[in-house]
């Protein structure tokens, strides 16, 4: 058994690794960790390389992958990249839940016969309260999809990044997903963490390494010590979560998490989900 | 101003913290630690290069100083003027290791003299030292010391092309201390 494998069976490393596709999204919401939009630099992983990534992940004893961004449906091969990533370990990909219509809707559906979960953003029952943080049509466009991808067969969860969690929109939010034909299961809430442009809007909670899973995360620029580690203020990538800035071969920066893993108290594990 | 932005502390990377616990870590450090797997075994591998070590404090500082010094490596000629002085070496030795003085008459022990030449050599290559440099210096050093003397030299023009290539800033004390020295 790899090293990895170990961390992952003692607890000490939860078994899930992330990739940021790319960084650029359509969309520019008011606590993105990466201050994503349109004209964000793209920062691309590519296809090819998630899926050799994922491969060696899976060899060192990785369970699951994530993808994350960013927008991973702006990437042209997107879907076809997850159904590859489906084929070595189960999937889980963050979606703003915008993009899915006509051709890009269509090319979802071998999605539903693989182990992939489609996790779409959606904060508010309330289309108003929904879009003044996620942007303009932002509500439609997702109840919109949600139900087009289960009738695909797609797996889809929701995910609710609130600022403050009122017991009242909370349960119309609830009975909002029920209806789109999402358990409660498949819902999550997530807080907000303070960083990227939640920093400018004054936003969320505060998250040092010791509070957040060290889910290894890779990225363009490197990798992390979690999916909120590559974060961007200012235009410069925050660094206070980097591992390594080498990415492949996976060993790497697995050897660096696993050192910096076994200075840490196995609670980091996080009883939160943040993801 | 240096040509990369220098890591400051609370955006220092994991494998970096400890690096900053002490204080400012000087601007190699912070500007290694834009890529922590490199800085974690290079921030060693120097402090072995330029830590104690069997080769006298004085007889480094020639070495450091002098390839600096050729180099034309501010940083490192600003930073090692001072070591080179609480290292006992005087002001007129460190004006001609900075190559602002001839080493004639300044330098007479011909230990030191052999040490110098093989310095110029190694640090201004290219090429191998002739059989007679060879001789001289292993005359007067053992082995060890050659290959301590060679390193020390050689791991001094790594870092002279990384600190003038990056233009690292020289710290304020350090540019303090050369002007109250008449050294700046």
């Amino acid at each position: 058994m790899s090293a990895v494998a170990e961390a992952i069976s003692s607890g000490r490393l939860p078994g899930r690794m992330w990739m940021y596709s790319n960084y650029h999204c359509n969309l520019a919401c008011s606590y993105c960790l990466t201050e994503s939009a349109p004209d964000a630099a793209k920062r691309r992983l590519g296809g090819d390389r998630m899926l050799s990534l994922a491969r060696e992940a899976a060899a060192l004893g990785f369970r699951e992958v994530g993808v994350t961004g960013g927008e991973p449906f702006l990437e042209p091969d997107m879907p076809e990249t997850l159904v590859g990533l489906a084929e070595i370990m189960p999937v889980v990909v963050l979606t703003n839940g915008t993009l899915f219509t006509g051709r890009r809707l269509e090319r979802m559906a071998p999605l539903g016969e693989r182990d992939v979960r489609v996790q779409i953003s959606l904060d508010s029952s309330d289309p108003v309260a929904n879009d003044t943080m996620r942007g303009p049509d932002n509500f439609r466009k997702v109840v919109d999809a949600i139900p087009r991808l289960i009738d695909l067969g797609v797996k889809v969860r929701i995910a609710s990044t609130l600022e403050y969690v009122d017991e009242t929109d909370l349960s119309e939010l609830c009975a909002l997903h029920r209806d789109l034909g999402v358990p409660d299961d498949d819902h999550i809430v997530r807080p907000i963490v303070r960083r990227g442009r939640a920093v400018d809007n004054d936003m969320g909670m505060s998250a040092a390494a010791g509070d957040l899973p060290p889910e290894l995360t890779i990225t363009a620029d490197g990798a992390f010590w979690s999916a909120f580690g590559p974060t961007v203020h200012g235009g410069r990538l925050d660094t206070d979560l980097l591992v390594t800035r080498t990415i492949a071969p996976l060993r790497i920066p697995a050897a660096a998490m696993l050192r910096l893993v076994q200075d840490q108290p196995a609670s980091v594990n996080g009883d939160t989900e943040f993801i | 101003m240096s040509r990369v932005a220098m890591i400051e502390k609370p955006q220092a990377p994991l494998l970096a913290r400890r690096f900053f616990e002490r204080g400012d870590p000087g601007p190699i450090v912070t500007a290694l630690a834009h890529v922590p797997e490199l800085l974690e075994t290079t921030a060693p591998f120097l402090g072995s290069i330029y830590g104690p070590s069997h080769l006298s404090p004085r007889l480094k500082e020639i070495v450091v100083l002098r390839t600096s010094g050729l180099l034309g490596c501010h940083y490192c000629i600003e930073t090692h003027t001072v070591v080179a002085l609480d290292s006992g070496l005087s002001r007129e030795e460190t004006l001609a290791l900075r190559n602002e003085a001839t080493i004639e008459g300044r330098f007479t022990d011909e230990r030191e003299l052999a040490l110098l030449a093989w310095v110029d050599c190694v640090a201004l290559g290219p090429g191998c030292p002739d059989e007679k440099m060879v001789s001289e210096l292993k005359a007067r050093f053992s082995d060890a010391e050659v290959v301590e003397i060679t390193m020390v030299c050689a791991a001094t023009v790594m870092l002279n092309r990384f600190c003038t290539t990056l233009a690292l800033p020289t710290s304020p004390a350090t540019l303090a201390r050369l002007s109250e020295e008449g050294l700046s």
